[in-house]
């Protein structure tokens, strides 16, 4: 052994020494993983839509081609593989493997490893054996690896023409039951252990014979090419369209047949009227199903429209299929006696929409200011509910649906909208509005609104911007409204941004990979370019991302300026770190950089809502979720420089109620954001950002002195050791109550406080200002949409008559949308809503 | 194309058997990983994506050394990949990287049972360890004090502290490898 190998094997038995020292000492044992596998595993087999299915089926040809390209090159040097496979021993093997493999991982390896069962693609050609040729070996290592392990050893594995090895089947029983057997352009026999399906064979072995010809006679191909392409594109277009029919009908009768199974799924025959399941109790067994029926319905309706505008194209250019248009027409037939349209349902929690995920929200109750004098929160700039709430509305199929209970956080609602609030006079980066008026839903009540105003910073003005974006590109962001708006997102932002700003782009899907090193963004072109390249495909781990994109933040880190990362999302972490509290340690740990985080939600059948937003409270960051391109507009346009810049971190609410004024009070939303009163001067916990320019609005419901709060909890008795506190000098003052703030600067650890003593003048609901009138109504609004026991005699009629009022100059007309979404919502509720 | 059509379950063993597979290896698996140069997060990543991509492809279990080598290669596989696909230098995830097969054959001589062997026999071995290297191992491992708070306690150099950790490590190995060997 020389000198190298020898001093090398030391420090790897000295590694290992170490690794068993820290393991017995520390706390750094191995975790048990085996409930998130097995949880993996079942939602692999439970989510098919979620499945990494895409390059390896999408473009089967091009994967194939790509085998057999290099399959004939190798040919073409004489062998040299063979000899390779036959000569070297498994050490040189193993060497081989990782060179060629870090040449080919991009274009081969990922969709093995990302699809693994999907074998057809790769296990002919990719056999291994400790006899045969490795190519396979080197362009799939786990796959291949894996098989020769389990596959029993083949003692004279023969090699075709092409050099690609064949075995004999060491497990006759896993082949499909519709293998179609012999491959006929690569091998004799399909490989074992894999299935083999006839669509792929089809496309397989006419691609591969045509990428061949390609090869061998290149000057033939040129003259051919068009005409062969042309031919060879209409194939497989009759064929795509005619598979894709006969699933639809499939899909479709099985539908008709849940449907007639489920007489407590058909709708009500007065559609105005609650579903007579709609029961508080057993009742979301029946509302998953009945969703899930409406969405499938939707789907297929969708589907069945592109196909046929597709198909239509196809006859254009004459291409003749009397089966195909029978078989189009039988499912338009079948799907029209499907229900047409299903009524709202109750109050949502949880999974409502398939895939789409929301946390359960108790709602703040009253509380009595003798037991509960301190009211703490902290801010939220979030703004992802009110698009999500728009999006169930303006459902795209034209089936509106009210959101479900848990996607409605009335302040993210409250925060959807900018008010005309006085900015800061001081050096405080921003100022406190408060403003008290008469409840516009319980008349004895008494509203107080909190307002903050963050200071104004003009876009001319802004810092220099280093920003990483991270991008999901995982198979389920292969939809119309994730990735193509994730770019179209990006492109809006990048109009806006010059050549002192940074862009960098970290994608993740299998595994994480930075697209495009930090580049200054007047290099548009790079960046744009960058962009374009992007797909999706694959499952998501985005751990490994996260990491990545901090770590690029943080390598081009601007001193003074804006250092964030913008995640672009479904939320849907389904390999890697996926548990809650990994991701939220990970991030936690990560925004001690002092990089913000913004994430932005994109989808809705796949949405992780609450992971998102705990994502963004954990990062120091905000969320939003990005239901049309005008949102993305508000967000990286109208409102950048608050989207970006932020001027106060970790901002707290603190309230004391003045008992000799405040019998009782409620925070209207915020659930998510109340703090432990002791926590407003703990400089460690964290709390919410605002960034340049946001307007923060809260609202507490007051019941004055004498006035009985409803549904508080009952009185507690008297302590037998204490006596009640004794009112201060000051509780007769008259205030109503102290607010009090604490916030740290964007890059200071230690919290300022500022205190504001709050008087209540009797002012009328009508006395208020436009801004408090329409805030009232938003929050009514989310009342209603919760169902709240607290919306007294709030209706959709008077929110919209309120809000209507109070609607003021609304530039960009987000207040007058406000409207319409109400008068929607009252038309999905029906009449028997308020 | 339906996952029901697509996925493979192990052919000769039932997803019970999975998870005894599961239990048995993901241990050793997650230590061979940090072995290689995984951080901790990674590890866990990969020791999930492993097990996966066994769950995918159709099995046979030939007792426990076969399994756990076909588990190792799955799993160095894999984190070949995420070091190539994280653009990192690979060089600086450690010295097994440098030398993959030497490093399979350390692994597979010390802790081819997954290292519960080898920490048994290290639990052993550090009875026996007294002194200075005793104070010094415990805190650095255990108190996870840096070297320089180390040399103060202990009143030596830094280097000092390096090369007797260094020192202890090699006794302990040896004495890991006599018990082992035995």
């Amino acid at each position: 052994m020389n000198d190298d190998k020898k001093d090398m094997r030391e420090e790897l038995e000295d590694r290992l020494a170490d690794q068993a020292l820290r393991e017995k000492f520390s706390s750094k044992k191995p975790p048990d993983l085996s409930a998130k596998i097995a949880d993996r595993h079942a939602a692999t087999m439970a989510a098919p839509t979620s499945v990494a299915v895409p390059l390896a089926v999408r473009k089967p040809w091009r994967t194939t081609a790509r085998y057999m390209a290099a399959a004939s090159l190798l040919l073409a040097v004489g062998g040299i593989g063979f000899a390779l496979g036959r000569s070297t021993n498994s050490a040189e093997v193993a060497n081989l493997t990782r060179v060629q493999g870090i040449h080919r991982d991009e274009e081969i390896i990922e969709p093995v490893i990302e699809d693994a069962y999907f074998s057809e693609d790769v296990s002919e050609v990719g056999a291994n054996s400790n006899n045969g040729v490795n190519m396979g070996q080197a362009m799939a290592p786990v796959l291949t690896e894996a098989k020769a392990f389990h596959a029993p050893s083949s003692p004279a594995a023969p090699v075709t023409p092409t050099g690609v090895t064949r075995h004999p089947s060491p497990f006759p029983g896993t082949h499909a039951p519709h293998s179609p057997g012999p491959h006929p352009g690569i091998s004799g026999k399909p490989y074992a252990g894999t299935k083999v399906t006839p669509r792929i064979i089809i496309q397989e072995s006419e691609d591969a014979a045509l990428e061949r010809e390609k090869i061998k006679e290149p000057h033939l191909k040129q003259a051919n090419e068009g005409q062969r392409d042309e031919q060879l594109r209409a194939k497989e277009d009759a064929t795509r369209h005619m598979e894709a029919i006969r699933r639809l009908l499939a899909e479709t009768r099985k539908l008709k047949k849940n449907n007639e199974d489920r007489d407590d799924l058909k709708p009500s025959d007065h559609p105005g009227e609650k579903h007579p399941t709609d029961k508080l109790s057993d009742l979301d067994d029946q509302r998953l199903a009945y969703t899930a029926l409406q969405e499938e319905r939707n789907r297929i309706k969708q589907e069945l429209r592109e196909k046929g505008k597709e198909l239509s194209e196809l006859l254009a250019k004459g291409e003749k299929s009397e089966k195909l248009i029978k078989d189009l027409e039988e499912v338009q037939v079948e799907l029209l006696d499907l229900p047409v349209q299903l009524p709202p349902l109750g109050q949502g929690e949880g999974p409502e929409h398939r895939g789409a995920n929301f946390d359960h929200i108790t709602e703040n109750e009253f509380l009595r200011v003798k037991e509960n004098a301190l009211s703490t929160f902290s801010i939220d700039v979030d703004t992802a509910a009110y698009s999500i709430m728009r999006r169930y509305l303006k459902n795209e199929n034209g089936s509106s649906q009210l959101p479900p209970a848990g996607a409605v956080r009335i302040e993210e609602y409250l925060n959807y909208f900018s008010y005309d609030y006085a900015g800061p006079k001081n050096d405080d980066p921003f100022s406190a509005n408060v403003e008290v008026a008469a409840c516009p839903w319980n008349a004895a009540h008494r509203l107080v609104r909190v307002g903050l105003k963050g200071k104004d910073i003009a876009i001319d003005k802004r810092p220099s911007s280093n920003l990483v974006f991270l991008l999901d590109v995982s198979g389920s962001m292969d939809q119309e409204q994730k990735l193509p708006w994730v770019k179209e997102s990006m492109r809006l932002l990048l109009d806006r941004l010059g050549e002192n700003d940074r862009v960098a782009i970290v994608v993740y899907a299998g595994a994480a990979g930075l697209v495009l090193p930090s580049t200054t963004a007047d290099k548009k072109t790079d960046i744009l370019a960058a962009l374009d390249k992007l797909h999706a495909g694959g499952s998501t781990n985005g751990a490994q991302g996260i990491e990545l994109a901090y770590q690029t933040a943080v390598e081009h880190f601007i001193k003074g300026g804006t250092n964030r990362v913008i995640l672009c999302t479904d939320g849907d972490f389904n390999v890697g770190t996926t548990s809650n509290d990994a991701l939220h340690r990970l991030i936690q740990d990560k925004a001690k950089s002092g990089v913000f985080l913004s994430v932005l939600g994109f989808g809705m059948d796949n949405l992780q809502d609450k992971t998102l937003e705990t994502l963004a409270d954990k990062g120091n960051g905000n969320y939003g979720y990005i239901d049309s391109l005008a949102e993305s507009n508000k967000i990286f346009g109208q409102q950048l420089t608050g989207t970006l810049i932020t001027i106060a971190k970790d901002v707290k609410i603190q309230i004391e109620f003045n008992p000799a004024q405040v019998a009782a009070y409620r925070l209207i939303g915020f659930e998510n954001r109340v703090l432990a009163a002791q926590d407003f001067n703990d400089d460690k916990k964290d709390a919410g950002e605002i960034g340049a320019g946001h307007t923060v609005t809260a609202l507490y419901e007051v019941t004055p002195i004498g006035v009985e709060a409803p549904a508080v909890a009952p009185a507690i008795d008297k302590l037998r050791y204490q006596v009640p506190s004794k009112l201060t000098d000051d509780a007769a003052a008259g205030e109503l109550m102290t607010l009090k703030l604490r916030y740290k600067q964007p890059d200071g650890d230690k919290s300022k406080l500022l205190e504001f003593p709050v008087k209540d003048e009797g002012k009328k609901f009508g006395q208020a200002s436009e801004d408090f009138r329409f805030a009232s109504a938003v929050a009514a609004f989310g009342m209603l949409l919760r169902r709240s026991e607290y919306s007294g005699n709030a209706t959709f009629a008077a929110v919209a008559e309120i809000a209507e009022a109070a609607k003021g100059k609304d530039a960009h007309g987000y207040r007058a949308e406000f409207l319409d979404l109400v008068k929607l919502t009252q038309k999905v509720w029906g009449n028997g809503g308020r | 194309m339906t996952r029901s059509e697509v996925t493979t379950v192990p052919q000769s063993q039932g997803l019970g058997d999975f998870t005894l597979l599961v239990s048995a290896h993901q241990a050793g698996i997650w230590r061979y990983l940090r072995f290689l140069g995984a951080d901790e997060t990674e590890a866990d990543d990969l020791t999930q994506e492993t097990f996966l991509a066994v769950l995918r492809q159709p099995f046979e279990d030939r007792g426990p050394p076969a399994t756990s080598s076909y588990l190792r290669t799955v799993a160095r596989n894999l984190f070949l990949m995420a070091v190539r696909k994280s653009g990192r230098d690979p060089a600086l995830r450690g010295p097994a990287l440098a030398d993959l097969d030497l490093a399979e054959e350390v692994w597979a001589k010390r802790a081819s049972d997954g290292g519960n062997a080898y920490l048994d026999a290290l639990g052993d071995c550090l009875q026996a360890l007294a002194g200075r290297a005793r104070e010094a191992v415990e805190m650095q491992y255990r108190d996870e004090r840096s070297r320089g708070e180390i040399a103060l306690a202990l009143e030596m150099t830094e280097d000092g502290i390096k090369t007797l950790l260094r020192r202890t490590r090699e006794t302990l190995r040896r004495c890991v490898e006599r018990k082992l060997e035995t």
